[in-house]
């Protein structure tokens, strides 16, 4: 797994390429929580070149979502494989993310302010 | 905050992972900072170690012994640094005596699951071949206990307010007909819980869902070269772990947010759940069953054995767990309230629940020490607790259950009593009257209430209803045992042709005897369950233990949804009646007086005659009136109700009793009448042109509601 991060309109955009699983999910957490350790962030997910989430990296978004909500921010995920947005339906992880096409359709609603 | 007691105190043989002795409680594996907690408990093991594996390989990458140091009593416990738990299953050796006769079989070769197990690996995918070779079948995993339930509580709903729902979750909507996206799964259920609310069940309550193994006993069918399957799964591999195979995740392990997800959202919808749970036996078998876990682990602590050592039969599953160990009674306990609290689970219905009552030779106890427990315990102090009041080694306890007011019952007796009625056997309306008030002459005694009733007409074993009207005789060759398996006490009547007929009077009578069931059941005090598809007149083309047949025969076939739409919409209006209603719904039993100064009796019964019901044998008439302003124990205001039931085949005209001026009674149900005429939307029944006379149809219910004239 590599991640890749950016900044664009004022919002960050983190792209995970690989697997984020129970191999990964520690290295991911550490450059993760960092970067939402300050108010008001908003955050892009980028997972059009992640082809698997396990549990334990479904619970690592969550718990992304989590603290930035009480920080005033917000975590949206792009890009998503059809297969991994089914599984995040069945398990009831999809209730607390929006999800989206692409990282500009992302940006786009988080200007319109979701 | 730094524990001083997690830090690592030695490193296994191999030099990869760091140990320390761990917690004895909670028993299985636990997620603790750094590392898994471990704990198993044996009373005649001499050593223990423990078997790591990665997800799905045959190979263990270690073999951990438990250090003498590391064993309390006798729990082996120890934690293990530095896992990736997310891939990991693991098991146990355990070494011990082998002596039949004492009742001890311990194999050290044997890899065996841990009893505790969250999570059961190797039947991943449900019906696909396991790897037969590989000497760890059942494999443990370990399991995320965090869960987002957003506010989520079981809904604790008045058990009188309840309508069951049995249902299997792969049956419910595996047929190619469900129109689904991941037809028979917990998600799939997920999909159709509108149509649950359409028709307006409360209480879904789930067969097996405890990992099995539907491979168990497998064989090709001789009557029909299909492949016969474990596929209602009464018999557990685990009691913690939800069945990998009935979650589209599965194959991802992710069955038990899968689960959870399911329960979330039918609470949301208002829909409790209540678990079938099999604490009778395991899939472990007799003698010569597999060593799954139990058996290696402590086979006397598990099981009921003869005093030569061999395994009692109560189940009739080859094995009879010791329910009454105080051992298996602290696991069963721990089973339940993990359901409970980590599943928000509402409430159980426990398989041969007669067996839990047997003491550690096989007799029936006065106060079984595990019934009480449960029914006193504060984590389950909320939970419908039902009991199947029977075993397969003769013990029949119906009406007669230990309870503490705590226990329902499946009452079979209402079963059987309005099956006959219904066939028009004479001698029933004795007996009917008490199964219609919620059988007062079974539960009244102890004071159980109305609600120590669960009625129902038809259940997973037994004919579907709509077999019931069309077999006398069960058709069950397809199960390959020559038709002599499954119950011959049917009580069902084809209407004059065995099977599939086009002819339509006899499929007139058929839907209008289902219309006749499905009435008298949401008329009668006490909790009424229907079996899924019932509403829909699904069949099993007579098979009535359909208990191997993982195929169209089970599956429940939702074409039938357009086909039967009449009885559909049927069930959806005497559900929704029963829901407006609260003196359909008494909590307490009936006692037949008027104490609310009404002028009329909180139940009265009648026949042809009004106030004059013919008791005779050869009687085949019936009619009571409910008084509105008595229900609920008197606590609420309602309309009240009248209810004929003909079960003569010839018409017959019905004296209705009389209301005060100011009220009138209005047509709710008329099972003689077709479609739309039937029956209507609750509150919309028009009234009555005769007042004081109705004429019953042959083989016929009417519902009258009796309100203020307007």
């Amino acid at each position: 797994m590599d991640i890749k991060t950016r900044t664009k309109d004022g919002s960050t955009i983190i792209e995970i390429i690989g697997s984020l699983d129970g191999n990964t999910v520690n290295e991911a957490q550490e450059i993760i929580l960092p970067l939402i350790s300050s108010s008001n962030v908003s955050m892009v997910l980028d997972m059009k070149e992640c082809g698997y989430v396990s549990s334990a990296g479904l619970r690592l978004l969550l718990m992304a979502a989590k603290q930035l909500s009480v920080q005033n921010g917000v975590l949206v995920l792009s890009g998503l494989s059809d297969e991994i947005q089914d599984v995040m339906e069945m398990t009831g992880f999809n209730n607390f993310f929006k999800t989206f096409d692409s990282v500009d359709s992302a940006l786009d609603a988080l200007r319109k302010g979701v | 905050m730094f524990r001083v007691d997690l830090h690592p105190t030695h490193v296994c043989d191999c030099g990869k992972f760091r140990l320390r002795m761990g917690q004895p409680l909670p028993f299985g594996a636990t997620i603790v900072p750094g590392g898994v907690n471990f704990s198993v408990y044996s009373h005649a093991a001499t050593s223990c170690k423990l078997v790591l594996f990665n997800k799905h390989e045959k190979k263990p990458f270690c073999v951990i012994p438990f250090k003498d140091e590391f064993r309390i009593g006798n729990v082996f416990t120890m934690i293990v640094f530095d896992l990736d738990f997310e891939n990991l299953e693991y098991g146990f050796h355990m070494d011990g005596p082998f002596d039949e006769k004492e009742g001890h079989r311990f194999d050290k070769t044997k890899i065996l699951m841990d009893p505790y197990s969250k999570s059961i690996g190797g039947r991943d995918v449900w019906g696909e071949t396991p790897d037969w070779d590989d000497l760890y079948q059942h494999r443990s995993r370990i399991v995320f206990d965090d869960f987002d339930w957003e506010n989520d509580h079981p809904l604790e709903t008045p058990v009188e307010d309840l309508i069951f729902y049995e249902m299997h979750v792969r049956g419910f909507s595996k047929h190619s007909s469900s129109g689904i996206k991941h037809p028979g799964t917990f998600a799939g259920i997920k999909e159709k819980i509108d149509y649950l609310k359409e028709l307006g069940v409360n209480c879904v309550e789930l067969m097996p869902i405890h990992e099995f193994d539907e491979f168990e006993n497998s064989r090709i069918s001789p009557a029909t070269g299909k492949m016969l399957m474990n596929y209602w799964g009464y018999s557990n591999v685990g009691f913690f772990a939800p069945k990998a195979g009935l979650a589209a995740t599965g194959k991802f392990g992710m069955q038990v947010d899968e689960c959870k997800t399911l329960i979330r959202e039918l609470h949301k919808n208002g829909i409790e759940v209540i678990l079938d749970v099999v604490f009778n036996h395991t899939a472990e078998g007799n003698e010569k069953g597999p060593y799954i876990s139990y058996r290696g682990i402590d086979n006397k602590t598990y099981y009921l054995l003869t005093p030569e050592g061999y395994y009692f039969n109560f189940s009739g599953c080859g094995n009879t767990l010791n329910c009454n160990n105080p051992i298996v009674r602290s696991m069963i306990l721990d089973c339940l309230r993990y359901w409970a609290s980590d599943y928000h689970v509402d409430g159980f219905r426990f398989d041969l629940a007669t067996i839990l009552g047997r003491d550690q030779n096989g007799a029936p106890m006065s106060s079984p020490p595990l019934l009480e427990t449960l029914a006193f315990d504060p984590i389950l102090g909320k939970c419908k607790l039902i009991a199947e009041a029977w075993d397969a080694g003769g013990l029949y306890q119906v009406g007669s259950f230990p309870s503490w007011g705590r226990w329902a019952e499946w009452n079979g007796k209402y079963r059987d009593d309005l099956r006959k009625f219904l066939k028009g056997e004479p001698g029933m309306v004795g007996p009917m009257s008490q199964r219609l008030q919620g059988s007062p002459d079974m539960y009244r005694w102890e004071d159980r209430g109305a609600c120590a009733s669960v009625n129902f007409i038809t259940a997973h074993d037994g004919f579907t209803l709509y077999d019931m009207v069309s077999y006398n005789q069960k058709n069950n060759e397809a199960n390959g045992e020559n038709n002599n398996d499954g119950g011959n006490d049917n009580y069902s009547w084809n209407c004059g042709v065995e099977g599939e007929t086009d002819d339509p009077e006899i499929n007139r009578l058929r839907l209008k005897q289902m219309k006749n069931a499905a009435a008298m059941l949401l008329v009668s005090q006490g909790t009424p369950m229907i079996l899924a598809g019932d509403e829909v007149a699904n069949t099993q083309g007579g098979n009535n233990n359909a208990y191997c047949q993982d195929n169209e025969i089970s599956w429940i076939d939702w074409s039938r949804f357009e086909k039967n739409k009449d009885i559909f919409n049927f069930f959806c209006k005497m559900i929704a009646y029963r829901k407006a209603h609260p003196v359909l719904r008494s909590r307490t039993h009936f006692l037949n007086k008027d104490y609310k100064g009404s002028g009329y009796a909180d139940i009265t019964w009648h026949g042809v005659e009004a106030w004059n019901a013919d008791w005779s044998p050869e009687t085949r008439t019936l009619a009571f009136m409910l008084c509105g302003m008595h229900a609920k124990g008197g606590t609420c205001d309602d309309n009240s109700i009248y209810v004929a039931m003909n079960m003569h085949w010839d018409a017959h005209s019905f004296k209705i009793p009389e209301l005060p001026d100011y009220m009138s009674w209005f047509l709710f149900v008329n099972t003689d009448a077709k479609s739309p005429n039937d029956i209507c939307a609750p509150g919309k029944e028009k009234k009555n042109k005769n007042q004081s006379e109705f004429l019953v149809g042959p083989r016929s219910v009417v519902i009258l509601t009796g309100k203020d004239n307007k």
